[in-house]
């Protein structure tokens, strides 16, 4: 699931690239969620005693619970969301797919012997790991955006890619997704956390991509190598090529051919290269994924007014919710809907380019700040190894 | 600016504000406004406040004097950066412009809180009307240019070149009027599709101002 380690390099090298803020500082700004990551991850998280939650029949309604109050607290902080679900997989993910597959099944047998043997807290560990997002939870989901007035699309491949596109034509401010290869798909900014708890009290980070670029020192396409380098879904990682490694290579040798071909002419073979590894298929996917267009018909966007009735009857009838809460909610929608919109500053006084000398000072801070980090990582470390070495009783 | 980008204060002391002033290169100082009120806490209202920060420097130097007593406190203050873009603020030619007792302008602002978030302000010829509605009921607040010849501070003065309707949220502009304290009068400057200017004017051609963008109705 996304890129391996991306984060914590952008969080290293461009951490200017990243703004952490409240929801509601994004208020009035339109975002596409990445909906089939969302669902999947209510899923895993919204459950009470370790079950997911059920209607009286049976059904699952975990997603419904996590779709509804999570999108309402977006409507509510004044952001217009808008849901984007997984089409097909590229041929390329089948890899990905299998793996995640026979890891599903691994954890399903894992279950299966928890609940014979083992204690609750297995059993439920177990239990998550077993989530898969089926057809259903996907047709329950577009049903409830209809009904709340929330419009969605489904992209032809991935989800991701289809947000990044919208934002990339300002039809949308943001991408939403925690998967970090929104950005590889070339989104200007990727918003995290967006569809968390509000008990879990995450800020929202907003990444982004020019100022990450800035900071690694890179242009896209040798980002894209990057991440391909690190680990996408893909292709395979090349065994003992880590973080450090990766950017390593792609600082010196500039691109993935280059790379390639280094690897393989490396008199002291550290690396190998697995065998099937079509790097040069995974950037195509990334440089020009299979999207609608954003100017495509499907791609204009309207907010409507929730319908209340159909949202009690799919709701509270069938599904089981509180009808006083469902109602409620409803009444917020609508009227999140009619009150105008704060504007922002931005649209009206332009920032300030700064000056070089501002910027060299701004870049040799940030260096100095990055050594001093690297510093203390180093000493920790060394009194770690210093307080093992020591022999016991000792001390 | 605030968090949300919604509201951007500005500060101009002029040189003429101090007494001696000096500096001889531009500098900008990035202050943390909570530590700068802790540290102005420990001033008494009569003390001479002397600000002093040398070159390339990592800290702010404030000297507090009490002239009766030769009390003499100082403190330093660590800078901070600052990474938040700075937003070019360009001249602006404004459609109306109202000045009016800022108690005025206070009162009109709480009165209205209490019944909606966003207020409409509408300068038309006839006067300046403050309008509001909300779950309880509305409201609204009309001013016409008047003349105090006693007391020149309670003038209500009214300046239009063209009709000007625009809606701001009410929680700021609340904020803004706890300025009030230091100037009699506000001035307020709108034109249509631009952020609201309020400026309190202060001794020796100083002024604070607020910036507020407008809230708008939604463009579908």
């Amino acid at each position: 699931m996304g890129i391996k380690q991306l984060a914590q390099i952008i969080h290293e090298n461009a951490p200017d690239a990243i703004k952490t803020g409240e929801i509601k500082n994004h208020f009035g700004r339109k975002v596409a969620i990445d909906a089939s990551m969302s669902i999947y991850s209510f899923l895993v998280a919204v459950r009470s005693d370790g079950q997911q939650l059920m209607n009286e029949s049976g059904e699952t309604t975990s997603h419904l619970m996590g779709m509804f109050y999570r999108t309402l607290r977006i409507v509510d902080n004044g952001i217009k969301p808008l849901y984007v679900f997984d089409g097909a997989p590229p041929k390329l993910k089948s890899g990905e797919l299998a793996k995640r597959f026979a890891r599903k099944a691994e954890a399903t047998e894992q279950h299966e012997e928890a609940k014979e043997t083992g204690t609750a807290e297995e059993v439920e560990k177990f239990s998550r790991r077993t989530v898969k997002v089926t057809r259903e939870h996907n047709n329950d989901c577009k049903k409830l955006l209809t009904l709340m007035g929330v419009p969605y699309i489904v992209a032809p491949t991935e989800a991701e890619a289809q947000c990044a596109v919208l934002a990339r034509a300002g039809k949308v401010y943001a991408a939403a997704s925690e998967d970090m290869d929104t950005l590889c798909f070339d989104s200007p900014i990727l918003l995290r956390h967006l569809t968390f708890s509000e008990q879990r009290k995450e800020p929202i980070l907003e990444i982004q991509l020019d100022k990450v670029l800035e900071g690694l020192g890179m242009e896209r396409k040798q980002f894209i190598d990057l991440c391909i380098l690190l680990g996408c879904d893909y292709v395979d990682p090349i065994p003992k090529v880590g973080p450090s490694s990766a950017l390593k290579l792609i600082r010196d040798y500039g691109t993935l051919e280059a790379v390639v071909e280094h690897i393989k002419t490396d008199p002291k073979k550290r690396y190998t290269i697995p065998e099937d590894w079509p790097y040069q298929d995974a950037r195509e996917l990334f440089v020009n994924p299979d999207v609608r267009p954003a100017d495509h018909p499907e791609c204009d966007f309207h907010w409507n007014a929730p319908d209340v009735d159909g949202l009690v009857k799919f709701l509270v009838t069938e599904k089981g919710f509180s009808e006083d809460r469902v109602r409620s909610a409803a009444a917020r929608l609508q009227k999140n809907l009619k009150t105008s919109q704060q504007s922002r500053l931005e649209g009206f006084f332009k920032p300030v380019q700064k000056t070089e000398e501002e910027v060299k000072s701004l870049k040799r801070k940030n260096e100095e700040k990055r050594e001093e980090q690297k510093k203390k990582q180093k000493m920790e470390k060394k009194e770690k190894a210093a307080a093992k070495a020591k022999p016991r009783g000792t001390a | 600016m605030d968090n949300s980008h919604v509201a951007l204060v500005s500060m101009m002391l002029k040189a003429e504000s101090f007494s001696p002033f000096r500096c001889d290169r531009n500098i900008a100082l990035g202050i943390n406004l909570s530590s700068l009120m802790k540290v102005l806490r420990c001033a008494q209202n009569e003390d001479i406040l002397t600000l002093k920060a040398e070159d390339a420097p990592d800290v702010v130097n404030l000297v507090f004097e009490t002239s009766e007593s030769d009390r003499l406190s100082e403190y330093d203050i660590k800078l901070m950066d600052i990474d938040q873009e700075h937003l070019g603020i360009p001249e602006t030619e404004y459609a109306a412009t109202i000045s009016m007792p800022s108690s005025e302008f206070q009162r009109i602002c709480r009165d209205l809180m209490a019944l909606s978030e966003s207020v409409a302000i509408e300068a038309t010829k006839d006067g300046v009307k403050f309008s509001c509605s909300g779950d309880i009921g509305n409201g609204a607040v009309t001013l016409r240019s008047h003349t105090n010849v006693e007391n020149p501070e309670k003038n209500i003065d009214i300046s239009l070149s063209e009709p000007v309707a625009l809606t701001f949220s009410l929680k700021y502009l609340v904020n803004f009027c706890k300025a009030s304290g230091l100037s009699g009068t506000v001035k307020l400057c709108l034109s249509n599709e631009v952020p609201l200017l309020v400026e309190y004017t202060l001794a020796s051609n100083s002024y604070l101002r607020f910036y507020l963008a407008p809230k708008i109705g939604d463009e579908e």
